[in-house]
Parts: structure tokens; C-alpha cells; sequence
């Protein structure tokens, strides 16, 4: 039998497929656009060139003094001679493990509250978060321990970044919790204790906040009780972020609908089983996204440190560019530096963050 | 105005209660303690700077050390907090610091109204210009009508207002934020000179892509003398600071090197017997032991041999002695006699 063969497909036109019909469709689709691309790719070829010569083919690689930077391009030199400087300050060099071991803890502590069984997850990991800057601040300055002391004047470079940020939002998620609550409260007292305090610290600028602790809080301590400036500024940076954090709680629970509440009421749960074991589950899921939005924040914010003198990442710089054996000029480096070091935390918090999204998104979408 | 009515009402609050504090006095609380904690700056070429393995080093960080070796005997038992120009006087007037060695300029309303002591002066800086050399100009004499290159808010801007006024002579400011960017700005022809302290000066002229096309005049136009600082109230620690300055100034003086004092204790005149300990008792009036001076100048080395090395001939900066010179040598360096 005959069976029923379609023709084959004919080839579509050669001018509405291929390259040529992409580059039509999408760069040249009219004058203006085409005017566009010329000008966009007139720009990128007058500037690539320079640049990547800069950077790259003339650039500066090995060497430990400024002598060594011989050529036109980039002195990358300095910032290989003064990474440990950037990354870490001027802790010992021997204690540096002592550096690395918290990073490990902290990334274990991250991982290890997404990924253990669910049944201890809740417990084991508000546990850990909260022990977190104890055993830090043991391990780093090691009094605590009977390591050798490394005081907080020789702390610094980016890890100091990471470590002031982590330490105050550990800090700061309980206290901002009680202030959400505390601001939804019926009690009249604790209500207006709750939203004084929160519009205080979002209505000031994190400089002048600085500038408090590390200026004028001294002044109200006896002569002689000298608190550490690190602590006084980790201090500040707790209030600013419970600050910042209780508003994004109190959004979280607004989103919990008022059937929870009272479902818990119905089924005879105190105020905190209620709090702790019903609403607050929802809360956090729900404002995941913005806590996360909040750490970038106040990550990026520790560089505002420098302002007082705290030898941060951006401060290490300053100083490094104020040697008098570097006086030729490295800004444009010192800054690519820390801008991508930065760059790529912040680029890997987010992608974090969508996973944890995603991982948490239990109800709403698939 | 309202800033130092601030720290003025705070130094006087904080003298109020330090009545328990002043029984213990700063030696003890160093001694005890058994470091020197010296407020320096962030960061400023020549003066104060960490270098890359985070070692301190400079012209005003020497003051610390040699603080540190008369006192504790060891010039490296030194805590730097670096401080920044807002910050320094409350951490001074707080305790956070026994020194404060951060290019600050002695001037009378510091000194009368804030609770502190100026303890002398280790650098006589002075506002000064630079041009580029093919402008031809060899004297500040010859800038009328010139562009002017200054970093706003410093106390040069007003420096440079007054001095051209009372010349009669003319000039247009062009000022900029930081001293990167006024080195830029200079260097791409903005303006016709770049004027700032001396001391800065000599950094910028560095960084210039070609240093030697530049030129610093020989004008000073302004009394910038810069020196350690400490709190009041505390004379037997005033002493301290005020003598080891001064030690490091009568070493270079008597001709007393890091590398020959040890000898001169021994071989040396009187003179040089009594600076280093081996004669008299001038570290036990200063409740140090005898060897005070013996301890700064071979830790530290004296006055000429600190300028050389952070500062003049022997660093990257350059400078000439100038005013810093002993007043033996034209300059106007005299520590008072040492018996």
C-alpha cells in the first residue's frame, strides 16, 4: 500500500535564518539601532584593547618591591606584596591557621544548617550560630585558650570584614527577633521601648553611629576602663542591624495569616510555643530573601570602618598606598583588588541565597 | 565650633573622675602593663606607616619607640592605634593612648584648651608649593594670577589665603577631595602648583609620573611645628616623653650614633657620660633607670639618624634637614641642656 509521504519541510528563506538574520533581527533592526551597535562597538574596541593591555600584557607580575614594576601596565606587584596585608592585617603569620580554621567553622556552620537531618536541624543549628562568636573571639584572640594572645589591633584586611559582618548578625537576628515581637506587642510600654529603638537606629546613618562609638563612647566610660574599639564598633553595628533586621521581621509576620494565630490559640499553646513553634518557622521562611538582602548590606557596610581608623580591607589599602616605598600610584589596582574580592562574596551570598530560596520554598511554588 | 566646645566638655568630664586613675599614673599603668600604647596616624609617608609584613616604622612612630625603649627598655614593646585626625585627642583624653605621635601641629588653642600637653616638637613643617619645572618659576614671588591646586578643608587652604593677600597677589583655587586626586590634578595641568605642607609635598612629588619635572620652592609659608602629645595632669609622664624627645636631639648633637654610644658610655666626655647613664642621675629624676637615654639612642638611634632614615637621605621621601637641622647647623633644633 501506498502510504502518505510528506514532502520534506523546504529550507526557510537563507535571510531569515543563520547569523546573518540574527544580527539583522537584533542589531541592525533600524537606523537607530544600527546606529546603536556601531557606536556600542566602536566604544568596546577603542577601549578593550588599552585595557586588557593594562591588565594583562603589560602588566607587572612577580616581583615583592615597587623597583620591580618596570612596565607601563598595571603594578600587580603591590597587591601580591601586600595580600596578607589586604586579607588578613597584621596577624602573625604563625597564627594564620587560627584565621582559616573560623572561615572553615563559619562555612561549616552555613552548610550544616541547610543540610542536617530535620529532626535536630532547628536545635543543632540555632546552637551553633549562637556559640559562633564566642568560640570565634576565643579562637582569634586566644586568651580564652591559652594560645598566644593576638590583640585586636593587629586584626584586619578583608577577614576582619567578614568576621565584624558575621559576628554582628549572629548577634543582632535574636535581639532583632524580640524587637519585631516587641513591636507588635499590645503592651503599651514595651511597644513604644520597641519602635523608639528601631526608628532610632534605621533613622541614623551607620557613619555617625561609627563616629558615636568610636568618638564619643569612650567618654562615658571611667578613665582607665578602656573597651576595645573593635567591641565598641561591633556594639554599634549589633544595634544598626537589629535595627534594620526587626523591620524585616515584623514584615515576615504580617505575611503569617491571622488563621495561624489563632489555630494555635484554638489548640491551647502558650504565647511563645505559639511564637516559637508555630509562627516563628513561617516568619523566617518568608523573609529569608530580605535577611539575606540585609547581610549583603551590612556586609558591603564594614567597609565604612575605615572612617575610624579599623585597619579593614579598604583601610589596609589606604595605608598601603601611603608607604612611603609605594608612592607610585596603585590606587587603580588596590581598588580592582577589593572591588573584586568583594564582588565575588556578594556574587556568591546571592547564588547561596537562591539556593536557600529555593530549598525553603516548600509551599508557595514548585 | 560646637565639635571642640564637645571635646572640651568631655576632657573636663573625663579630668573630673580620673581622680582614682591619676593615684596610678601613666608610667605605672605602661610599666604594668609592659607595652607603650602610641596613637598614630592611619597612614601618612615618612611619619607613620605599616609595611606590608604590618612592622610600623616612621618619623613619628620613632617618638613611640623611643618612649617605649626608656621606659620599658625595649623599643619593640609598642601597641600602634592607629587613629584618625577626628578621633585622636578623645582617645588620648580617654586613656586609650599614653601618646598621641600623629603629625600634630602645636598651636596655642590645642594646647590651652583641651586638656592635653604638647611635650616639643619633632618636625617643623610649614605650608610650601610645588611646580613643574618647565614653568620656570624658582620663587612663590612669581605665582601671581597662577591656579592653584589644593585638598579642600585643610589647614593650608587658609594658609595660601593670607599669604597671597598680604603679597598682593591673586590666585584661583581649584581644590579637590583627597590628596590622590589633587596629585592628579596637578599632573594633568588643572593648575600651576600644587601647594600643601612640606613634608606631604615631597610624598606627592613621588608619585608623579616623572618626580624630577617637578619642583618644591623654597618659601615656607606657614608654622606647622609637629610633636608628641600627651594628656595633662600627668607631669612625671610629661617628663618622660618631653626628655626622650629630647635625648634623641642632644644624642646628634653630642655626636652619640646608635653604633658608638655604647662605647661613649666609657670613652666618652662628661657630657656624653651624663646623657647615657654613666654619670648623675638624670633617669632617676625621671624615675627611669639610669640607662634611659643609653637604651633610645641604640634602639632608636638619635634625632639625625631617625630623619635620615624614615624621612631625609635614606628613604624614598628626600627631604632636607631644613629647619629640622640642629640650631648648631643653621636649622632650629635645641634640646635644653641635659645636666
Amino acid at each position: 500500500m501506498n502510504t502518505f509521504k510528506p514532502a520534506p519541510d523546504r529550507a526557510p528563506p537563507s535571510q531569515t535564518v543563520g547569523p546573518i538574520a540574527w544580527v539583522r533581527d537584533n542589531l541592525f533592526s533600524s537606523i537607530g539601532n544600527a546606529v546603536l551597535t556601531i557606536a556600542v562597538i566602536a566604544l568596546l574596541v577603542i577601549n578593550i584593547p588599552p585595557l586588557i593591555s593594562w591588565a594583562f600584557l603589560d602588566a607587572n607580575w612577580t616581583g615583592t618591591t615597587e623597583a620591580d614594576c618596570v612596565k607601563e601596565g598595571a603594578c600587580w606587584v603591590f597587591v601580591s606584596a601586600w595580600s596578607n596585608q589586604f586579607l588578613y592585617g597584621s596577624y602573625p603569620e604563625a597564627e594564620l591557621y587560627r584565621i582559616h580554621l573560623m572561615l572553615l567553622v563559619l562555612l561549616g556552620v552555613i552548610v550544616s544548617s541547610f543540610t542536617l537531618p530535620k529532626t535536630i536541624r532547628m536545635k543543632a543549628s540555632i546552637t551553633m550560630w549562637l556559640a559562633l562568636p564566642v568560640v570565634g573571639i576565643a579562637v582569634l584572640d586566644g586568651r580564652m585558650l591559652g594560645l598566644p594572645v593576638v590583640s585586636t589591633d593587629l586584626w584586619g584586611g578583608f577577614t576582619l570584614n567578614i568576621f565584624m559582618a558575621a559576628a554582628s548578625i549572629i548577634v543582632a537576628f535574636p535581639f532583632s527577633f524580640l524587637w519585631a515581637l516587641g513591636r507588635r506587642s499590645d503592651m503599651p510600654f514595651i511597644r513604644t521601648v520597641s519602635t523608639i529603638f528601631i526608628e532610632f537606629f534605621r533613622g541614623v546613618p551607620v557613619l555617625s553611629l561609627f563616629f558615636m562609638g568610636s568618638v564619643m563612647l569612650p567618654l562615658f566610660f571611667e578613665q582607665g576602663t578602656n573597651v576595645d574599639k573593635l567591641i565598641r564598633v561591633w556594639l554599634v553595628l549589633i544595634f544598626f542591624m537589629s535595627g534594620y533586621m526587626a523591620e524585616v521581621f515584623r514584615g515576615g509576620f504580617q505575611a503569617v495569616p491571622s488563621g495561624q494565630y489563632e489555630a494555635a490559640d484554638s489548640i491551647g499553646l502558650s504565647f511563645w510555643q505559639k511564637t516559637l513553634l508555630i509562627i516563628l518557622p513561617q516568619v523566617i521562611k518568608v523573609s529569608m530573601p530580605n535577611i539575606l538582602a540585609t547581610f549583603v548590606m551590612l556586609f558591603k557596610n564594614t567597609t565604612f570602618l575605615l572612617i575610624i581608623g579599623i585597619p579593614e580591607v579598604v583601610q589596609t589599602l589606604q595605608t598601603a598606598l601611603a608607604n612611603s616605598f609605594w608612592l607610585g600610584g596603585h590606587a587603580l589596582e588596590g581598588y580592582l583588588f577589593v572591588f573584586l574580592v568583594f564582588w565575588a562574596s556578594c556574587f556568591g551570598m546571592s547564588v547561596l541565597a537562591r539556593r536557600i530560596e529555593q530549598q525553603m520554598n516548600t509551599d508557595k511554588r514548585a | 565650633m560646637f565639635k571642640k566646645a564637645l571635646v572640651v566638655a568631655s576632657t573636663a568630664a573625663v579630668t573630673a573622675f580620673s581622680g582614682a586613675a591619676s593615684a596610678d599614673g601613666t608610667l605605672d599603668q605602661v610599666k604594668q602593663r609592659g607595652q607603650l600604647s602610641c596613637g598614630v596616624s592611619t597612614g601618612l609617608a615618612g611619619f607613620s606607616q605599616r609595611d606590608e609584613n604590618g612592622v610600623w616604622s616612621g618619623l613619628d612612630v620613632d617618638v613611640c619607640r623611643a618612649v617605649a625603649a626608656a621606659v620599658l627598655g625595649d623599643s619593640e614593646a609598642v601597641q600602634y592605634k592607629p587613629l584618625t585626625a577626628k578621633e585622636r585627642f578623645t582617645a588620648l583624653a580617654s586613656g586609650e593612648i599614653d601618646i598621641l605621635s600623629r603629625n600634630t601641629t602645636w598651636t596655642h588653642t590645642r594646647d590651652t584648651s583641651l586638656g592635653i600637653n604638647f611635650a616639643g616638637t619633632n618636625f617643623y613643617d610649614g605650608a610650601s608649593f610645588m611646580v613643574m619645572k618647565d614653568l620656570g618659576v624658582t620663587s612663590a614671588t612669581e605665582l601671581d594670577g597662577a591656579n592653584a591646586c589644593i585638598q579642600a578643608g585643610t589647614s593650608t587652604e587658609l594658609a595660601i589665603a593670607d599669604y597671597f593677600r598680604e603679597m598682593n597677589m591673586s590666585y584661583s583655587p581649584v581644590t579637590f577631595d583627597t590628596s590622590d586626586q589633587t596629585r592628579a590634578g596637578f599632573e594633568s595641568g588643572r593648575c600651576d602648583f600644587l601647594t600643601s605642607d612640606g613634608s606631604q609635598l615631597a610624598a606627592l612629588r613621588i608619585g608623579l609620573a616623572d618626580p624630577s619635572n617637578a619642583v618644591i620652592l623654597p618659601e615656607v609659608i606657614s608654622k606647622e611645628p609637629l610633636g608628641p602629645v600627651v594628656r595633662q595632669g600627668d607631669d612625671q609622664w610629661f617628663n618622660i616623653v618631653k626628655w626622650s624627645l629630647n635625648a634623641m636631639i642632644e644624642a646628634e648633637e653630642q655626636g652619640v650614633t646608635s653604633k658608638n654610644a655604647k662605647n661613649r658610655t666609657v670613652t666618652g666626655n662628661p657630657a656624653n657620660k651624663r646623657l647615657l647613664g654613666a654619670e648623675g642621675e638624670l633617669g632617676s629624676n625621671l624615675g627611669l633607670s639610669s640607662d634611659w637615654a643609653l637604651q633610645i639612642v641604640t634602639q632608636v638611634g638619635n634625632y639625625g639618624e631617625s630623619y635620615e632614615r624614615n624621612v631625609g637621605k635614606g628613604s624614598p621621601l628626600q627631604l632636607d634637614r631644613g629647619l629640622n637641622q640642629l640650631w648648631s647647623k643653621g636649622g632650629i633644633l635645641y634640646a635644653p641642656a641635659m645636666r
